[in-house]
C-alpha cells in the first residue's frame, strides 16, 4: 500500500477526534528540531471550519473493539492499515520542517492487546524524540486497559495524552462500546493526575464526550463534564456532535449532526471555567437542557434579573463577568481603565465590550441605554432574540451563495 | 509652521523617533510624516528634515516608561496604517505627559488608536507563526514567501530562530522586498529588489511531502460539518496564495 492511500485512510479515522489544541506546553528546542509553543498555533483551518495545529492520524485503524458509533469498529467492512513508526517520524519531521503542523495527534486502533498497542506507540514517539530529536508538541491517546508502567513511559515522552470518555453516563457506555467500561478511562485519568509533572504529561490531559448519541440530558453531560474537571484536573472536555458513520438499531438516524448543542455546551463549559458559574445556575432538573434559541449566559441574566442593571463603573471583577457581551478580557480593560477616568458607552465599546448585548444589563454614569422604564423582561428577552434573528438571516444567505 | 510642511524621515525607526524627539523639543505639531520611501512630490508641500542626533537616548527615555508602552510603539511602526506616523507621535506625547498609565487611558483618540494597532500587528504576526509554508531547496535551505498586511518578517523570524534552530531558511516579503535569512544561530533582514521568484530548485521530495499534506488537508474536514465562512474569518484570503494547501484554490501564487 502506498503512503498516500495509507494517510489518506488513517487521516480519515482519526478526523473525528475534536482535539486538536497544541497549548499549554514549555517544551523547549534542545538542539533539535522544534519547540512548543505555550499559546498553541493554527497552522490551518479546514473547510468545516476546525483548526489543524497537529498531525492527526491514526497509527493503525485495525481494531479489535466493537464500539457500535465507531468507524473502525471490527464488524466494519473498511480498509485497513498500519504506519510503521519510521513512516509516522518521516511524514512528521517534513511537514514540521515546512511549517505545516505544530506537531503530532496520534491514537490508534488496538491491536492484539492494549500493552502490545501501547509498546508500538512507546516504539514510533521514542524514534520521534530520541533518534530525530523532535522537540515539538505531541499529543497521545492512552490505551484504555494499558498497563501503568507503560502509561508512565508513554506519559515522559509525550506534552499530552488522554483518553476519551466517549460517553456521558456507564450505561450508554456500555450499550454502544461493549468492551469499554469507565473504570478503564478514568483509571488513566486518574494515574496521568497523580503523576502529572513538568517531565510527565506537561500539558496536561483532556477527554471527549460524544453529543447526541443517546438520550442524556445536557445537565447530565455538564454534571460528567464538571466532575471531570474537578475529579481529575482536565485541562479541556472537547464535545462532540454524533455524525451517523454506522447504521445501527442502537443508534439515532439524524440527518444533521446537532451542531448548535454542541455549541451551547461548549459555551457552557467555558462559563464554568472561566466566569465561575456552577451548573445549577445554568441548569437544573426543571431545566435540563439549554436554550436552543439564547446562549446560556444570557438565559441565566434574564431569569436573575434582578440582579442587573449593574453599573460599570463600580460593579466588581465577578459581577461584570456576569454580564452579557462581557467577558475576562473586557471586564479586565474596564477595570484598568476606569481608575482614571469615568466611562461612557462610547467608551465600552474601544474596550472590546459588545454593546448589542451588554446594553440592557448595564448603567453607565447611572444611565440606562435608553428611558429606564424599558428595563423589564419581555423588552431585553425580544430585542436580543430579534437581533440574533438578523443576524441568523445573513449568515443563512452567505451560506446559500 | 505652516499646513504644508511634511517631515521626512529615512524610514527606520530610529530616524522616526529621533523626529519626533525633536518635534517634540521644538514643540511643532507636525500636519504630516512621511517616509522618504512614502513620499509623493506634489507642489505645495515644504519638505523639511530634521538634522538628528544618532544616539538612542530618546529610545531608552521611553523605555524607561514602561517595556508595554514601548512595544506598543514599535508595533505602530511596523503596522501599514497610513497615518502611523502621526499616530505614534501623539501617543508619545501623552506617554511623556502621562507615563506608564498611558496605555489605559483608551478615552484619548490616539492611545485607542495605538493599543487597536498594535493588537492588530500581534494577531498578525501570531497567525502567521502557523500559515508560512517553507519549501524544501536543492541546497537544503527552506524557503518562503509571505506578503503580511503589517512588516512582522522580525517577529516570525525570532520564532523560526528558536523553532527551526539547526535548518537554514529564508523568508521573503514579497510586499516589501525585505530577505530574512538564517543560518547558523543568526539570522540577518535584507531589502533585496527583484529576486527572481521562479529561479529556485527544490529539493527532490519537496513535492511529495507537498502532495501528503494536501491529501491530509483534503481528509481531515468532516464533510457533514462544512462551514466555509467559519474557515474564511480564522484563515482571510489574503494569505492563501502562499499556503500550499490553498493554492489550486486562488489564481496567484508563489
Amino acid at each position: 500500500m502506498s503512503i498516500e492511500e495509507k494517510l489518506k485512510i488513517l487521516a480519515d479515522s482519526a478526523k473525528y477526534d475534536a482535539s486538536c489544541s497544541s497549548s499549554g506546553s514549555k517544551r523547549e528546542n534542545n538542539n533539535g528540531l522544534g519547540n512548543a509553543s505555550y499559546s498553541g498555533i493554527c497552522h490551518s483551518f479546514s473547510s468545516d471550519g476546525r483548526c489543524i495545529s497537529l498531525l492527526k492520524i491514526l497509527m493503525t485503524n485495525c481494531c479489535i473493539f466493537d464500539c457500535k458509533y465507531c468507524i473502525n469498529r471490527k464488524s466494519n467492512e473498511v480498509k485497513r492499515a498500519l504506519f510503521t513508526p519510521e513512516e509516522i517520524c518521516q511524514i512528521t519531521i517534513n511537514f514540521y520542517q515546512r511549517n505545516y503542523i505544530e506537531g503530532l495527534f496520534l491514537s490508534s486502533g488496538i491491536i492484539k492487546s492494549s500493552d502490545y498497542t501501547m509498546n508500538k506507540l512507546i516504539e514510533t514517539i521514542t524514534l520521534l524524540r530520541c533518534k530525530y530529536h523532535f522537540n515539538g508538541y505531541i499529543h497521545v491517546k492512552a490505551i484504555p486497559g494499558a498497563s501503568n508502567y507503560l502509561l508512565k513511559k508513554l506519559g515522559s515522552l509525550v506534552d499530552r495524552m488522554s483518553a476519551n470518555i466517549e460517553l456521558p453516563t456507564n450505561n450508554a457506555l456500555k450499550l454502544l462500546a461493549p468492551d469499554k467500561n469507565q473504570d478503564k478511562v478514568t483509571n488513566i485519568m486518574q494515574f496521568i493526575k497523580e503523576n502529572k509533572s513538568k517531565n510527565f504529561v506537561n500539558a496536561g490531559q483532556s477527554s471527549q464526550m460524544i453529543i447526541g448519541a443517546t438520550n442524556e440530558s445536557d445537565l447530565n453531560i455538564m454534571q460528567m463534564s464538571t466532575n471531570l474537571y474537578n475529579q481529575y484536573h482536565l485541562k479541556r472536555v472537547f464535545y462532540s456532535a454524533y455524525i451517523p458513520v454506522n447504521k445501527d438499531r442502537f443508534l439515532p438516524s439524524l440527518k444533521m449532526p446537532p451542531l448548535k448543542r454542541e455549541h451551547r455546551l461548549y459555551q457552557a463549559d467555558w462559563l464554568i471555567r472561566y466566569y465561575h458559574y456552577k451548573i445549577n445556575d445554568l441548569l437544573d432538573d426543571n431545566h435540563p437542557n439549554f436554550d436552543i434559541l439564547l446562549d446560556p449566559k444570557t438565559s441565566w441574566a434574564l431569569r436573575n434579573l434582578n440582579q442587573f442593571p449593574l453599573e460599570v463603573n463600580k460593579a466588581s471583577y465577578n459581577d461584570l463577568l456576569k454580564v452579557p457581551g462581557i467577558g475576562p478580557t473586557s471586564a479586565k480593560k474596564i477595570i484598568s481603565n476606569r481608575k482614571y477616568y469615568t466611562l461612557e458607552y462610547n467608551d465600552l465599546k474601544k474596550l472590546g465590550v459588545i454593546l448589542k448585548r451588554a446594553k440592557y444589563f448595564i448603567l453607565c454614569n447611572g444611565k440606562y441605554f435608553t428611558n429606564n422604564n424599558y428595563f423589564n423582561l419581555n423588552f431585553i428577552k425580544n430585542n436580543l432574540l430579534l437581533e440574533d434573528n438578523i443576524d441568523k438571516k445573513v449568515q443563512l444567505c452567505l451560506f446559500n451563495e | 509652521m505652516n499646513d504644508f510642511d511634511v517631515y521626512l524621515y529615512d524610514g527606520s525607526f530610529n530616524n522616526l523617533l529621533n523626529t519626533i524627539e525633536i518635534l517634540i523639543k521644538e514643540k511643532i505639531k507636525p500636519i504630516k510624516i512621511v517616509s522618504e520611501e512614502c513620499l509623493e512630490n506634489d507642489l505645495f508641500s515644504n519638505i523639511k528634515k530634521k538634522t538628528l542626533s544618532i544616539d538612542n537616548y530618546f529610545a531608552k527615555y521611553l523605555k524607561n516608561i514602561s517595556n508595554d508602552f514601548f512595544k506598543i510603539v514599535y508595533d505602530v511602526y511596523l503596522s501599514d496604517n497610513q497615518n502611523k506616523e502621526l499616530i505614534m507621535y501623539y501617543f508619545i506625547l501623552n506617554g511623556l505627559k502621562y507615563g506608564s498609565k498611558v496605555i489605559y487611558l483608551r478615552k484619548l483618540k490616539c492611545v485607542n488608536e495605538a493599543l487597536n494597532i498594535s493588537s492588530y500587528v500581534r494577531r498578525e504576526s501570531h497567525k502567521l507563526k502557523g500559515f508560512v509554508r517553507f519549501r524544501k531547496l536543492e541546497t537544503n535551505f527552506f524557503l518562503a514567501f509571505i506578503s503580511p498586511t503589517n512588516n512582522v518578517i522580525g517577529y516570525l523570524s525570532n520564532h523560526f530562530k528558536k523553532r527551526l534552530s539547526n535548518e537554514s531558511w529564508m523568508i521573503y516579503d514579497l510586499k516589501r522586498d525585505l530577505l530574512s535569512i538564517y543560518t547558523k544561530n543568526k539570522f540577518m533582514i535584507i531589502k533585496v529588489k527583484d529576486l527572481e521568484k521562479n529561479n529556485f530548485k527544490f529539493s527532490s521530495d519537496e513535492l511529495e511531502f507537498a502532495n501528503l499534506w494536501n491529501i491530509f488537508y483534503k481528509t481531515i474536514a468532516i464533510k457533514q460539518r462544512t462551514n466555509k465562512r467559519c474557515q474564511m474569518n480564522f484563515m482571510p484570503k489574503k494569505y492563501w496564495p502562499y499556503m500550499i494547501e490553498m493554492r489550486d484554490l486562488v489564481e496567484k501564487s508563489y
